[in-house]
């Protein structure tokens, strides 16, 4: 065994990430090291290299400018809460003044409402669209489910320690409907029971996260991108399903996931 | 689960929204190109991008003013990513070699972190000049190689920083490194000799 500086030692530091102590022990190696050397030295240049190469695409002033104009929607509210509250202190004495201020709240929360519309709209579409594209990922011959049973008593049990929550499943499915597997996975940020099941030749997702107030499902879109969304909540439970196949054959699977989970209530559909 | 500072969300009263622009639309072209190396499509980078920023601004009130804001929106951004279509496929493709270190990156037997080339540095530096060549090398890196090269050679991120954004230990993150330079040397120059074998 060499007492040369280690791969490890070599990438820290040109990182600069050595404590003191290791940096010093390195520098007096490097002093009496030649081969020690030229590894230090290739390794910054590696690394000023691929930090260059690193920058590669640049965005599009389009690009910019559509996200600087979503922040901005955002941040006009609280500019015109300011306004709004510095007339009503120094305008008290005016009439004038109270009914412009008036005026300028009665606006504001209708602006924040389209607003709060508007916001929730595009996270329901990302919803949409996030859902959508998860389930054209299980569709690839190449992405076989993660845990692969039709036995209800082996797929809800994967879960266990995997996601925060727990959820029922039916034992009866409709007819010519069967459990094919499923995945964990992630919306919002979350963890998510993807449940597989095919219906004939169609394969159906069907997404369990535990209820969050962030995203109400309960105007989700009914279809997407030729794919049928079906979506029902109960006190815990966000449930949403995926599927090309026929809407109706789709909603009796929907409607037996949900009689199973028992003790709950339906808040939309 | 570790629960990071910014993940708290219970706080009395968030940071004024425009707050929220002055210290992300800096960063606008660093996500950008992030999104790009991991994406590999313009139109997907584009929308993994303009979906970060809207779950950041929607998370922003939870976000602890005085933490690492720069690491909390890249992991907004990676998680996103995750959860794509491009990512998903990827994460499934590589996470099985890479959890056994044994990608296409790291020779039979040969430990990740012991190969340093042998080469002098003026050939290196006309090699590492050749900014096709390196492209190239960078590709052909697997997403969980390429982000940490990323994160640590062109956004600069410290180690700390990058475990933080990857949700991995810091020790993982020296070991991915170690990886990512091991399989760009191999790549830019197939023929180099591990500092071990030469040293033996």
């Amino acid at each position: 065994m060499s007492d040369h500086l280690s791969p490890f030692m070599l990438n820290s530091l040109a990182d600069g990430e050595l404590p003191a102590e290791d940096l010093a022990r390195a520098n007096e190696h490097l002093a009496r090291c030649p081969l020690c050397t030229t590894d230090a030295l290739h390794q910054t240049l590696l690394k000023s290299a691929t930090a260059k190469a690193g920058q590669r695409y640049s965005p599009s002033a389009h690009l910019l400018e559509k996200i600087t104009h979503q922040s901005a929607r955002q941040i006009f509210q609280p500019q015109t809460e300011t306004e709004a509250r510095s007339r009503g202190t120094f305008g008290t004495l005016r009439w004038a003044t109270v009914a412009a201020a008036l005026l300028v709240s009665v606006s504001f929360l209708l602006i924040q409402r389209a607003q709060r519309t508007a916001i929730a709209s595009t996270e329901r579409a990302a919803l949409v669209t996030e859902v959508s594209d998860q389930h054209i990922a299980t569709l690839a011959p190449s992405s076989p489910p993660e845990v692969l049973s039709s036995d209800k008593h082996t797929v809800k049990p994967w879960f266990q320690g995997r996601i925060p929550f727990s959820f029922n499943l039916p034992d009866d499915l409709p007819q010519g409907t069967t459990l094919d597997g499923a995945n964990l996975t992630y919306l919002n940020n979350q963890p998510v029971a993807q449940l597989l099941y095919s219906i004939g030749k169609h394969r159906v997702s069907v997404f369990v996260a535990r209820r969050s107030g962030a995203v109400r499902p309960v105007d989700l879109v009914a279809e997407h991108s030729g794919f049928h969304v079906k979506n029902f909540s109960t006190d815990d439970l966000d449930v949403i399903a995926v599927s090309d196949v026929d809407p109706a054959r789709l909603s009796d699977l929907v409607s037996a996931i949900e009689k199973a989970q028992t003790g709950t209530h339906r808040r939309s559909n | 689960m570790t629960l990071l500072p910014w993940k708290r969300a219970d706080r009395e009263s968030g940071p004024q929204t425009s707050v929220f622009e002055d210290l992300a639309l800096p960063l606008f072209p660093s996500l950008y190109n992030v999104a790009s190396w991991l994406c590999s499509n313009p139109t997907e980078a584009e929308d993994l991008v303009q979906e970060t920023f809207l779950k950041a601004l929607r998370g922003f009130p939870a976000f602890d003013q005085g933490t690492n804001f720069k690491a909390w929106i890249f992991r907004i951004l990676r998680n996103t990513y995750l959860t794509s279509r491009t990512g998903l496929a990827a994460t499934r493709t590589v996470a099985l070699e890479d959890e056994l270190g044994t990608s296409e990156d790291s020779g039979p037997g040969l430990h990740p972190e012991a190969a340093i080339d042998r080469q002098t540095p003026e050939i290196n530096l006309i090699r590492l000049s050749d900014q096709a060549a390196l492209h190239a090398a960078m590709e052909k890196l697997s997403p969980p190689l390429l982000e940490v090269i990323l994160l640590c050679d062109v956004e600069e991120m410290k180690y700390k920083e990058i475990a933080a954004v990857l949700d991995v230990p810091i020790g993982t993150v020296m070991s991915r490194i170690a990886r990512a330079r091991e399989a760009l040397r191999r790549t830019l120059q197939p023929h180099h000799t591990p500092i071990r074998e030469f040293r033996a």
